[in-house]
């Protein structure tokens, strides 16, 4: 006790959810179950969609690429942030089925830390993921045209990404503290992604799925995120991928916070 | 600190239609082992729950360590330990790792969370074990393990829900050993257990609760006692002496049922007695084989509260 009050607040807090994004980060490597379909899948993806689709980069209308390999790779990076950003929410469950979850709100921990704790590690897992595909698929001919830059902005994107899908996963699994309930939200993040332009320019589509396509919020992550890709960084394709990760973590994260509070009433 | 480390006034906790917990009153003195004990379903772990503060009361109030457990219930959590019931300890992490985020998440410093993290694995016996993973220790590590992560912080108030259910002998003896010695520190420790044999070897004082409520209080020795006075069976090694046996021991209390070839008194004035009827039973030259005196057990006890007996009775004895 002493030592809490010695210490300064802030400090203090700043170091639970450190350590807390720490325990996240170490946890989810040492599953490597819950992180290898995070790449594994979306480049066996990247690798059928390459071989199905290759010819359509000569459409008219189409971006300015390579291979398709080199069009698709944001969509392999928006795949496994949702993978991990899943198995965030997931994990949660399982601390709170477990009781672990118990034993850290009897502790003195700021309750934010908690929260920061388990989304973070999402957030620098994600990162890591996202460097990881990108060496990926430079080593098969596809790098990032940006140079390092580009790359840096991506995988700041990808985190602060992951947070805004993360945040979903966490509120389900805050209502119901069921694995299995949050785990069912996986399909429709990933219907989500394929209705967007993850997969080829909304330009080629058409009809309804066009019109759908084209006010997804994945669209308007993934297309300044491919451009920084392609083309290079530009801060405005950069603020734009942030900015409509945003509108989104702000609905995820404010949903995800007044799950926790609700819990924490409820207890 | 206030004198009283627990004290609860007609604390209430309802879910729904079911009512947990029934208002129960406590005051746990500083210092002491305070057994609560009672069978599944009877409110005990509830009770805990609401006393450290992870639970809100329906009703009632309470205080832990001096600090309301509804108004204050920071304070609280920096002044308790906790050992909840399943042990819930991260599989994936090492013990050294968990004992370290514990000391974080209760504000120990860097230097100070590696010092009480090494100190404490000592003590439990777990520096062997200490950087591997805790899916791979065995039920009595684990339990000894959680009790480590309670005491980080040196906790005032130490709650330990059930700490030896699923152990095996051995491993319960390690535990209840640990326990008393942390009391023996100074240690205020509030215990709920299933096992009368938990309460009878650690408590100072018990609490029986059932349905809710508590049914009986006070030290397991009175508590006994006011059920009954205790049997008293004596087998007389001559045949032609059990009459003169008898005559003696009626002097001492009233007779009661016995195997053949054994008389069976309920001894007034409990084992306070005991050596005056030996004296008794030898100054009439009565030659005695075997001479035992049987208190009431805790099962009797919460068989006199309740009329039932309670689950489980005796399964936690050691052999």
């Amino acid at each position: 006790m002493t030592a809490t009050l010695a210490r300064a607040r802030w400090r203090v807090g700043v170091e639970q959810a450190g350590a807390l994004v720490t325990r996240s980060v170490v946890n989810t490597w040492r599953q490597p179950g819950s992180w290898i379909p995070s790449i594994v899948f979306p480049l066996m993806m990247a690798a059928v969609y390459s071989a199905q689709f290759e010819r359509a980069i000569d459409l008219p209308g189409f971006p300015d690429v390579d291979s398709f390999v080199q069009f698709i790779l944001p969509a392999s990076i928006l795949q496994g942030i949702s993978f991990n950003a899943g198995e965030a929410g997931t994990e949660l469950a399982l601390d709170i089925e477990s009781g672990f979850f118990d034993r850290l709100i009897a502790s003195p921990v700021a309750r934010q830390s908690i929260l920061i704790g388990r989304m973070g590690g999402g957030a620098v897992f994600s990162g890591g993921l996202a460097a990881a595909l990108m060496v990926v698929f430079a080593l098969v001919g596809a790098p990032i045209e940006g140079g390092i830059v580009s790359a840096v902005a991506i995988v700041l994107i990808a985190a602060w990404l992951s947070l805004a899908i993360g945040g979903f996963s966490i509120a389900v699994a805050l209502r119901t503290g069921s694995s299995e309930a949050t785990q069912s939200l996986f399909p429709l993040t990933f219907m989500m992604i394929f209705v967007s332009s993850a997969f080829f320019p909304t330009g080629l589509m058409s009809g309804w799925y066009q019109s759908v396509a084209e006010v997804n919020p994945f669209t308007l992550i993934v297309d300044p995120t491919r451009r920084l890709a392609l083309d290079g960084f530009s801060f405005a394709d950069f603020g734009r991928a942030l900015f409509w990760s945003g509108v989104v973590a702000s609905v995820s994260l404010s949903l995800a916070y007044r799950m926790y509070l609700g819990r924490l009433r409820r207890s | 600190m206030t004198s009283h480390p627990v004290e609860a006034t007609g604390l209430v906790r309802r879910f729904g239609d079911l009512t947990a917990v029934a208002g129960i009153d406590l005051a746990v003195e500083e210092g002491e082992i305070f057994g609560f004990l009672g069978p599944n379903g009877a409110g005990k772990s509830t009770t805990v729950r609401m006393l450290v503060t992870l639970l809100r009361p329906s009703g009632g109030s309470a205080r832990v360590a001096g600090h309301d457990i509804v108004k204050n219930p920071t304070a609280v959590r920096r002044a308790i330990g906790v050992a909840l019931q399943d042990a819930a300890i991260d599989p994936l992490m090492t013990g050294n790792e968990l004992l370290r985020l514990q000391a974080v998440l209760h504000g120990l410093g860097r230097k100070e969370s590696a010092t009480r993290t090494s100190d404490l694995l000592e003590r439990v016996g777990l520096t062997a074990a200490a950087d591997r993973r805790v899916g791979q220790y065995s039920g009595g590590m684990r339990r000894r393990l959680d009790l480590a992560l309670a005491l980080v912080h040196r906790p005032m108030v130490l709650f330990l829900d059930e700490p030896t259910t699923g152990l095996d002998p051995t491993s319960r003896l390690a535990v209840w050993e640990e326990v008393r010695i942390l009391n023996a520190e100074g240690t205020t420790v509030f215990l709920t257990t299933q096992y009368l044999e938990e309460a009878d070897q650690l408590a100072g004082r018990i609490a029986i609760i059932d349905d809710g409520r508590i049914v009986r209080e006070g030290d397991p020795r009175s508590l006994k006692e006011a059920v009954g006075d205790p049997t008293l069976r004596v087998e007389v090694s001559d045949a032609a002496m059990m009459e003169t046996a008898r005559a003696v021991l009626a002097t001492f209390g009233e007779e009661r049922p016995a195997r053949v070839g054994r008389l069976a008194i309920g001894l007034a004035g409990g084992a306070g007695r005991l050596a005056d009827v030996v004296r008794a039973l030898d100054d009439q030259g009565v030659p005695v084989a075997h001479i035992e005196l049987d208190s009431p057990s805790l099962d009797d006890v919460f068989a006199d509260a309740t009329g039932r007996r309670l689950e489980g009775a005796n399964s936690a004895q050691p052999e």
